[in-house]
């Protein structure tokens, strides 16, 4: 028992120490945006690596997503009700509150979250980091600050991205299958200021939690390719993870700002 | 000047360095040797602030540096340079931008005149031809000559070597050698090289510093170490597979 609590006790420890150097992570994050000394070229090389090289995978999951989510709730009207005039309204306004942020983000922490891990975390294996600081050069303003700025815009444009190629195709869906006309399922009738905001701040908050707690990942990472590895899982895991935790604490807030 | 004072650092249980006190004087090629993990990066890395020791002082000059934070290391780092084990050259930067960067850095220097510096840098190693190139077109030991020109470039007083001719074939580990004794010779510049290099160790060194279980084991002139009858410093002089040496 005194075993199980000593280790209990010291994985809470591990965890609080973790948070306080995300937390370090990020105030001097937000220091460097606004007092860092990196090239231009760098953050616009971030945006096109993390919102380009991610289109066409954000494009295939939303779309097949929003395919299968439109063809199966289809069918369960069909059989309960039988309407499906207002399949399209509700799609759309699960689509904007969770469905396009929450899952969107969820893909970009296995692509981007791991991508910047292995990346950072090899520069940590291989004394890359150190060379920087002796050159004078913050990793976190060299690294972290283009990566954490073009995932903060690149998220919110992908997650906008997702939802729309995720409504086409769920269109596409309803008119073929259960003969929804597309006037009639493209509908934003249930759509408010409260699902917008709600769905935003996800974005934001996803796209600021994922090269965070990636990078965090990296930079800790030692011992060679094991360690980038290492680092790569967790950093995979640990966003995933702060995805759900954010999802739950904005979502809850969104439910007692905007009372539906 | 640079002294170690009592300098402990220990990683989880392993204790690296157990009371280390060195001196180097200004000018010197100080060689570090020992066996592998023994603790010889380690050591020079608190100079410079990438490591901190649990106990202990280091002196540059008349400064004590190890618990300098990373804004007051800046120019303590502009001073002492560093060329890695592995050349640790950035894989996406060309090499004239891997060299320009700590012009841009500490001095503040515009792109395009950092490049052009950068250059002119590249061509005191002969790698002004492959100034265009990225790291991972270059074999090893250009990759170390631009390492070398990136850590010159500030012009510092004093330069770490780690390992600066590992995987080097033999021609280039002994230009490498010479660019060692004529920065000191030349230019007065102090340099710590980390090596296990017998023939640039016998062929360089001014003095030499061995350690051994996170001591200074032995400590003198290239002469005086191999007249040693310490015979763990012989096993070690005389590059024997058997001895007391344990690794």
């Amino acid at each position: 028992m005194s075993a199980f609590a000593t280790r209990v006790g010291r994985s809470a420890i591990t965890a609080g120490l973790q948070a306080a150097d995300v937390y370090r992570l990020f105030a001097r994050t937000l220091y460097y945006v606004f007092r860092g000394r990196r090239s231009r070229g760098a953050t616009l090389e971030q945006l096109y690596l993390i919102g380009n090289k991610s289109l066409f995978f954000m494009t295939t999951v939303m779309g097949f997503l929003g395919m299968i989510t439109v063809f199966q709730a289809g069918l369960q009207l069909e059989r309960v009700v039988p309407d499906t005039s207002q399949l399209g309204a509700s799609f759309a306004e699960l689509l904007v509150r969770n469905f396009a942020p929450d899952i969107g983000a969820m893909m970009l922490a296995t692509r981007v979250g791991a991508g910047i891990a292995a990346e950072i975390g090899s520069m940590a294996v291989t004394e890359q980091l150190d060379a920087l600081r002796m050159s004078a050069a913050d990793p976190i303003d060299f690294l972290v600050v283009p990566r954490f700025l073009a995932s903060l815009v690149m998220t919110a444009v992908l997650v906008i991205w997702g939802a729309a190629v995720a409504e086409g195709v769920g269109l596409l869906t309803g008119w073929s299958v259960f003969d929804i006309r597309p006037g009639t399922f493209f509908n934003l009738m249930m759509v408010d200021v409260g699902d917008v905001v709600v769905g935003l701040a996800k974005c934001f908050a996803y796209g600021a939690a994922i090269p965070l707690l990636s990078a965090h990942m990296g930079l800790r990472a030692y011992g060679g390719s094991e360690g980038v590895g290492s680092a790569t899982t967790n950093a995979v895991v640990a966003s995933s993870f702060a995805v759900i935790v954010l999802n739950a604490i904005i979502s809850a807030a969104g439910f007692l700002v905007f009372p539906q | 000047m640079i002294r170690f004072m009592s300098l402990h650092k220990r990683f989880g249980e392993k204790v690296i360095l157990d009371g280390v006190d060195l001196e180097v004087g200004r000018g010197e090629v100080f060689f570090v040797i020992g066996a592998s993990g023994v603790g010889k990066s380690v050591l020079i890395k608190h100079l410079v602030g990438l490591l901190r020791p649990d106990s202990g002082e280091i002196w540059l000059d008349d400064q004590e540096v190890s618990r300098l934070s990373e804004r007051d290391l800046a120019p303590v780092r502009k001073r002492c340079a560093m060329v890695f084990q592995h050349s640790t050259l950035f894989d996406s930067m060309s090499c004239v931008d891997n060299v320009a960067l700590p012009l841009r850095k500490h001095r503040a220097l515009g792109h395009e005149e950092a490049r052009a510096e950068a250059r002119r840098r590249l061509a005191d190693v002969h790698m002004e031809e492959l100034a265009d190139r990225f790291p991972s077109e270059l074999g090893d030991g250009m990759r170390k000559r631009v390492a070398i020109a990136r850590a010159l470039t500030l012009e510092p007083e004093y330069v770490l070597f780690d390992e600066p001719t590992t995987s080097l074939d033999p021609i280039s580990a002994r230009r490498v050698d010479r660019l060692i004794r004529d920065l000191s010779d030349r230019l007065h510049v102090t340099s710590i090289v980390v090596s296990h290099d017998l023939t640039s160790i016998f062929t360089i060194a001014d003095r030499i510093a061995m350690l051994y279980q996170g001591k200074v084991r032995a400590l003198g002139t290239p002469a005086e170490l191999r007249a040693l009858e310490d015979p763990v410093v012989q096993q070690f002089v005389r590059g024997e597979a058997r001895g007391p040496m344990e690794t």
